[in-house]
């Protein structure tokens, strides 16, 4: 039985590398990907956590599965919009570099 | 009786219809219907006031409405309609917390004098406008003025309530403004009607607090209830004196008392007939009317009443000597009824009630006469400095005879109005003022006299003119009129006797606790036949036979003589006062506004606000990854704190 500890670390570095990407990455491509990566990481603690809730790996509470299905779904959705917007902002800008994207700043 | 409410609503009813049709007719039609309409709302308000006077006459205290006034202890007849109510209506108490408005009228032997002198003038004066006004581009919004005018006027002699005197008492003053201000494409007449609606203002902002004050007090704006209130002592004298003299002041503004009499003489810049129609029925009559209609509240102070008497000779004293220099035929006139309305607030003063309208009335009759004779003479001369007048009577001998008939009355020559009421007014003062004030009232009727007798012989006796040759006499319609008013100003006195049948004689018609029958107290009544007498004798001599040389007496008086020349120099006190304490307080006040109120209150939360803004705006810096790296650390910090917290 690979205990739950192990499950919330591996959950908190794939979170931390994607918090990591998030804010290092310059093309926003990456950035994406960077998010989906913590959504994933959000994804295993929440199962993770629903797998043991009573204490023997039975399927026992279906809390954390539902909601990690809802962040599935949303995620597939926020992605299509994500490329979309980034697909514009390159036919405009002819990059997809987030520094050069500075039209709203003071 | 109960219709006495027609009378106003006639003449305010033919004010919107005169309006539209001026906007629909053209030229002499519309003039013509203007007059037409005007002057059939006020004879239909004429004819109904005999109705009403003959009613009254019929009626006792059994009558519906009518009961003993208090106070006055005469007949008063009261009809009232509910205005509104306010508040919640509580079926339990049914008085809590409501707030109950009434508007009525108020018939009493105060009420029909007004309203007769007021109706009968107003209807003269504005038949003989059809001759003096004729032609005047804009005659339908002068009889427009005039019907709103003698509405509003009847409407506050009708009023059985503070709040529609008011309202009526604000109506006058602003028909008074248009209709001074009427040639308002000339700067003067412009400047007079500002100038009398600011002063009235000042007054009428005393009258407002004087009204409010008795209401926080009696908890009503009914005369009747207020009246009951104050005789059964339910208010302390401090506060009856004060409300008293705040009501004065409301009067001394309209009426022309000093030191608010410097908007009368400017108004003469109106057309003559409007000076008639202010002077005697309407506008000045007003103060003498509220002090008379509130006099249950003047009477149960001693304070007041004294100031009272003493700014009425004031008044009368020194507007009767302005009276005796002034130059301009209308000004002299002016003076004249700031005078006498001195008069009338002395006898208030003195506990003379009956005398006070008696001469409010006869003095109406005669100065509404000279005043449309003063207005003959201009319309044909175009001139109203006197110097430059003399024998007129060669020419105009109709207006002659009737300005003369109106001069002598209201000097007080015997058996004309005047006299009797002047007669009156002395008995007054005599029997409750001290010495110095009957002295001095016996004074201002000299000089009443004289200055009377100096208009009368210097304008139309002695050497004529020539200049003015080709001047006509009055046409009929304004020649009528002045008939009309010279027979009233000759008999109305009359009244004064004790007559048989139900009116009995004005002591016991109009009168305060008791009516009395006719007084008289020979030595006053000699002493005054002789001054008057003797004023227009010295002035016969002195103006129109030039048998006595006034240069000597002018040289040796030229102090006093410029001095009242000057108007006693009120009016440049007035400039100074303006010009340095008004308005350094209002540049003061200007500044507070700029640099308090606006560079700092208004301006200064903006500049904060932009400076703030300025320094918040650097935050947005446009890379993603600063927004990513404050999302992460509120996050961090989100959960520091929930840890925190939950241990």
């Amino acid at each position: 039985m690979v205990p739950l500890e192990a499950f919330q670390v591996l959950s908190a570095v794939l979170f931390a590398i994607g918090l990591y990407g998030v804010m290092a990455r310059r093309s926003a491509v990456l950035i994406v990907m960077s998010i989906e990566l913590m959504l994933n990481a959000v994804n295993i603690n929440l199962i993770a956590a629903a797998s043991h809730l009573d204490g023997m790996g039975n399927w026992a509470n279906f809390d954390g599965q539902i909601i990690a299905i809802f962040i599935i779904t949303v995620a597939a959705a926020e992605v299509g919009l994500a490329m979309a917007i980034i697909l514009r902002m390159y036919r405009n800008r002819a990059t997809v570099n987030v520094d050069e994207i500075n039209l709203m700043k003071w | 009786m109960e219709w006495a409410w027609l009378i106003p609503v006639l003449s305010f009813a033919a004010v919107p219809v005169i309006i539209v049709l001026g906007r629909f007719l053209t030229g002499k039609v519309s003039h013509r219907s203007a007059a037409a309409l005007a002057i059939a709302a006020i004879l239909g308000g004429f004819i109904v006031f005999w109705f009403v006077f003959a009613g009254f006459l019929a009626a006792d205290t059994d009558t519906p409405g009518c009961e003993t006034g208090v106070g006055t202890e005469a007949l008063t007849c009261n009809y009232k309609l509910t205005w509104f109510e306010a508040g919640i209506p509580d079926a339990l108490t049914d008085s809590f917390d409501r707030i109950h408005l009434e508007w009525g009228i108020l018939v009493d032997p105060l009420t029909i004098a007004m309203l007769g002198l007021a109706t009968f003038v107003a209807l003269m004066v504005q038949i003989y406008s059809l001759g003096y006004m004729h032609g005047d581009p804009r005659l339908d919004w002068y009889y427009a003025f005039h019907a709103l005018f003698i509405a509003s006027m009847l409407t506050l002699v009708l009023a059985d309530n503070f709040l529609l005197l008011y309202i009526a008492w604000e109506l006058v003053g602003l028909c008074s403004y248009l209709l001074i201000g009427f040639w308002h494409e000339r700067p003067e007449p412009r400047e007079a009607a500002k100038k009398a609606f600011i002063v009235t203002r000042i007054g009428d902002v005393g009258l407002l607090v004087g009204i409010l004050l008795l209401w926080s007090h009696v908890g009503s704006f009914s005369m009747l209830e207020t009246f009951a209130a104050i005789e059964a002592g339910e208010l302390s004298e401090g506060v009856v004196t004060i409300s008293a003299l705040l009501l004065f002041l409301g009067a001394m503004g309209k009426s022309a008392q000093f030191p608010f009499h410097v908007w009368l003489p400017d108004a003469m810049e109106g057309p003559t007939p409007v000076s008639a129609l202010i002077h005697a029925a309407t506008m000045v009559a007003a103060g003498v009317y509220l002090v008379a209609r509130a006099f249950p509240i003047f009477s149960e102070s001693q304070t007041a009443l004294y100031i009272v008497a003493s700014i009425g000779l004031i008044t009368a004293l020194g507007a009767a000597t302005i009276a005796l220099v002034a130059t301009d035929l209308k000004r002299i006139l002016a003076y004249s009824t700031i005078s006498h309305l001195g008069l009338m607030m002395l006898s208030l003063g003195a506990l003379g009630y009956t005398a006070a309208i008696f001469h409010l009335l006869a003095h109406g009759f005669a100065k509404a006469l000279l005043f449309l004779g003063a207005g003959s003479v201009m319309h044909s001369t175009e001139e109203l400095d006197v110097r430059k007048m003399g024998g007129l009577r060669k020419v105009m001998p109709i207006t002659a005879i009737l300005f003369s008939i109106g001069a002598l009355s209201l000097g007080g020559i015997p058996i004309l109005a005047g006299f009797w009421s002047k007669d009156e007014i002395l008995i007054a003062v005599n029997k409750e003022l001290p010495l110095i004030f009957i002295v001095l009232t016996l004074l201002t009727a000299l000089l009443s006299a004289l200055y009377m007798a100096r208009a009368m012989f210097v304008v139309f006796y002695g050497k004529f003119a020539e200049q003015f040759e080709h001047v006509h006499d009055a046409p009929k319609t304004m020649s009528i009129t002045m008939g009309l008013l010279a027979i009233f100003a000759i008999v109305f006195g009359l009244v004064a006797l004790d007559l048989p049948g139900p009116f009995k004689g004005i002591g016991y018609f109009i009168f305060y606790h008791e009516g009395h029958g006719l007084e008289f107290v020979i030595w006053l009544a000699a002493l005054s036949i002789v001054l008057a007498i003797a004023a227009f004798i010295y002035g016969y001599m002195a103006y129109a036979r030039k048998s006595v040389n006034l240069e000597g007496a002018r040289q040796r008086f030229a102090l006093p003589l410029k001095v009242a020349e000057g108007k006693y120099y009120i009016d440049e006190l007035y400039q100074w006062s303006i010009d340095r304490v008004v308005l350094s307080f209002s540049r003061f006040i200007a500044w507070i506004d700029r640099a308090l109120v606006n560079d700092v209150g208004i301006n200064g939360p903006a500049d904060v606000t932009r400076l703030l803004g300025h320094g918040l705006r650097r935050h947005v810096t446009g890379y993603v990854y600063s927004y990513a790296l404050a999302m992460a650390l509120g996050l961090i910090g989100l959960a520091i704190l929930w840890w925190i917290v939950s241990t």
